[in-house]
């Protein structure tokens, strides 16, 4: 998942760590997710069987996570970034490399996720639960849609959303144009901004997840949303499609990281393997009806070709790596300039 | 006391002047550069849309407040019942009421299904994600704060003064124009500072029902704190945000109504 799969409008509400402390003398493992990205009933599993307690919170979204992991004593153990957070963590000492010794069940994973591009060597963070962006549409009233310049169509003016997010929306009109998801170049970018600012006109609204209503209603015939969100709306209306933009698009894993801080790195590393057990990693997807990174668990789930594209559309996409400061720093101003136009 | 409230803010300042660290946080040198950029027209022109959303706010507030809190205090027995009612909405949660209003407004919404029922409207309105469904929010849920204190004020009035203005001949219209306006002004006034000053800084109203297409002051600083991790920046732009909340307060300590209220 992205930052902000649930609106970011949370994130001072969220439950993050206050759910108090047991008295109980069981070591604790203290573990730190997504909402919706963990079956209750495996928690008291993994409790039961090794004895011990573990506290959990949840967050919603990468920044809240890392402004309490990066102070170096958030009192967590294991923490879910996204892929592209793994380089900037380890760089900045936050994160403890993982000990293939003690977790003999990594063969589990996808082959995708065996060896992948951010962290080649599976060092720093034991692939999870991943999503991608697209264009979600109204089958019934809009035909298919093949990519995201399908999205500049007046024809959709007024009921069509983009995500409130700057990297996805900057990437998507980058993408448009034939540039690099992540690219940092500034002609690149001001072309992207003038499309996002014309776009801007036939927008109804920047919305995360909060959409999914509107597309279910009608209201909304067309948008960019994440995979796992339009998943649901499509659960929930057989009228709802989504496609995997012609031009490219972005994907995202989120990757369980053991903390440098952590005192109980033994204890972390049995929770992350038994995060790779099939049955508990598909316990785990159905909860949020998310796409596992565990092959094996995906033996046991149902076939979904929105959460898992076929290879020849996931060759399309690209996992975006994190920019460099200055570059970041460009896209937001950008972000600002193309919201109060 | 005092510590609790200043060492936030002291660390906010502090903030504000340092650099911003790549991941979030702050880093060393000292500069002034957060408060510079502020001085950039991009973020000039926030301000200034803060500050013209928040003044229609409140002038559509007082135009609805006035009469509303004239009613309560005119109402006799039955006055408490209906103070109970304007504080009604504050029995639930601010988020929970702005969300209602999603429900409310959106094209399969309560207003356009009605309208739509009735045959008033031959395809839906478009009431959210607008300018004016982020003023209605911010008139629905500030109202409260106007309508208070300028029913203290009207409550404290003597209804003499008015019978005295009708006796001696001015008809209705003068008598609330030139007695009962003039009158409850320091009332009026303070109501007017506690809803423009949270009208500045709303974030979550503009970003619920403005569908995120208008960046306010709010937005602004949260966004610093969150996607854009710019700490420093976020940190000046609240402190501007405050000085300019003081400014107002400053302009209300001054002015002669405030004396009479005081």
């Amino acid at each position: 998942m992205k930052s902000h799969r649930v609106p970011r409008r949370w994130f001072l509400a969220s439950a993050g760590a206050a759910l108090g402390c047991s008295q109980d003398t069981r070591p604790r493992l203290n573990a730190y997710n997504w909402s919706t990205y963990i079956d209750p009933a495996m928690l008291a599993r993994f409790e039961s069987e090794h004895g011990v307690s573990v506290r959990y919170g949840t967050y919603e979204s990468n920044e809240e996570m890392l402004a309490k992991v990066m102070t170096g004593n958030s009192g967590w153990d294991v923490v879910f970034p996204t892929h592209s957070r793994l380089a900037p963590m380890a760089r900045n000492g936050l994160i403890a490399p993982l000990d293939h010794k003690r977790l003999p069940s990594l063969g589990n994973l996808d082959p995708r996720f065996q060896r992948p591009e951010w962290d080649i060597n599976l060092q720093w963070g034991l692939p999870y639960m991943w999503n991608a962006t697209g264009v979600v549409y109204n089958r019934e009233q809009v035909a298919e849609p093949r990519g995201w310049a399908d999205l500049w169509n007046p024809a959709l003016r007024g009921r069509l959303t983009m995500l409130d997010d700057a990297e996805d929306v900057i990437g998507a009109c980058l993408q448009k144009s034939g540039a690099p998801f992540g690219s940092i170049d500034a002609r690149q970018l001001q072309t992207a901004k003038a499309d996002a600012v014309r776009q801007k006109g036939l927008l109804r609204a920047y919305l995360n997840a909060e959409v999914r209503d509107q597309l279910i209603a009608g209201d909304v015939l067309a948008g960019q949303l994440w995979s796992t969100t339009a998943a649901q709306a499509m659960a929930a209306s057989p009228k709802i499609g989504f496609v995997f933009p012609i031009e490219g698009y972005p994907l995202y894993c989120d990757c369980a990281v053991i903390l440098h801080e952590s005192s109980r790195y033994e204890l972390a590393h049995e929770f992350l393997e038994f995060l790779l057990r099939p049955d508990v990693a598909a316990a785990n997807a159905r909860v949020g009806e998310t796409a596992t990174a565990n092959a094996a668990a995906r033996a046991l789930l149902p076939h979904n070709p929105v959460l898992y594209p076929e290879a020849s559309v996931y060759r399309r996409g690209v996992w975006p790596s994190a920019l460099p400061s200055a570059a970041q720093r460009y896209r937001d101003r950008l972000w600002t300039e193309i919201k109060s136009a | 006391m005092a510590l609790f409230f200043l060492l936030p803010l002291v660390i906010v300042f502090a903030c504000s002047l340092l650099t911003r660290g790549d991941y979030g946080g702050v880093e060393q040198p000292w500069t002034l550069e957060s408060y510079l950029r502020i001085l950039d027209p991009l973020y000039l022109a926030i301000f200034w849309r803060s500050l013209w959303i928040a003044t229609v706010a409140t002038a559509l507030c007082s135009l609805l407040g006035f009469p509303l809190a004239l009613f309560v205090a005119r109402a006799g027995k039955r006055r408490n019942l209906y103070l109970q009612l304007v504080l009604l909405p504050f029995w639930t949660s601010f988020l929970v009421r702005t969300y209602a209003w999603l429900f409310i407004l959106r094209d399969t919404g309560l207003v356009n299904t009605v309208l739509l029922r009735m045959h008033l409207i031959a395809g839906p309105l478009p009431l959210l994600y607008n300018d004016g469904a982020v003023l209605l929010g911010l008139v629905y849920n500030f109202l409260p704060f106007f309508v208070l204190p300028v029913y203290a004020a009207l409550e404290r009035l003597d209804p003499a003064l008015a019978e005295a203005a009708a006796d001696l001949g001015a008809r209705p219209w003068p008598v609330l124009w030139r007695v009962i306006v003039p009158l409850s002004a320091p009332g009026i006034m303070a109501g007017a500072v506690l809803l423009f000053i949270p009208c500045l800084g709303a974030y979550l109203i503009p970003d619920l029902l403005g569908g995120g297409k208008t960046v306010m002051l709010g937005n602004l600083v949260q966004n610093q704190f969150t996607t854009a991790r710019d700490w420093p920046f976020g940190s000046a732009a609240s402190l501007v945000l405050m000085l300019l909340s003081a400014l107002v307060l400053a302009g209300l300590v001054r002015s002669r109504v405030a004396r009479e209220l005081l």
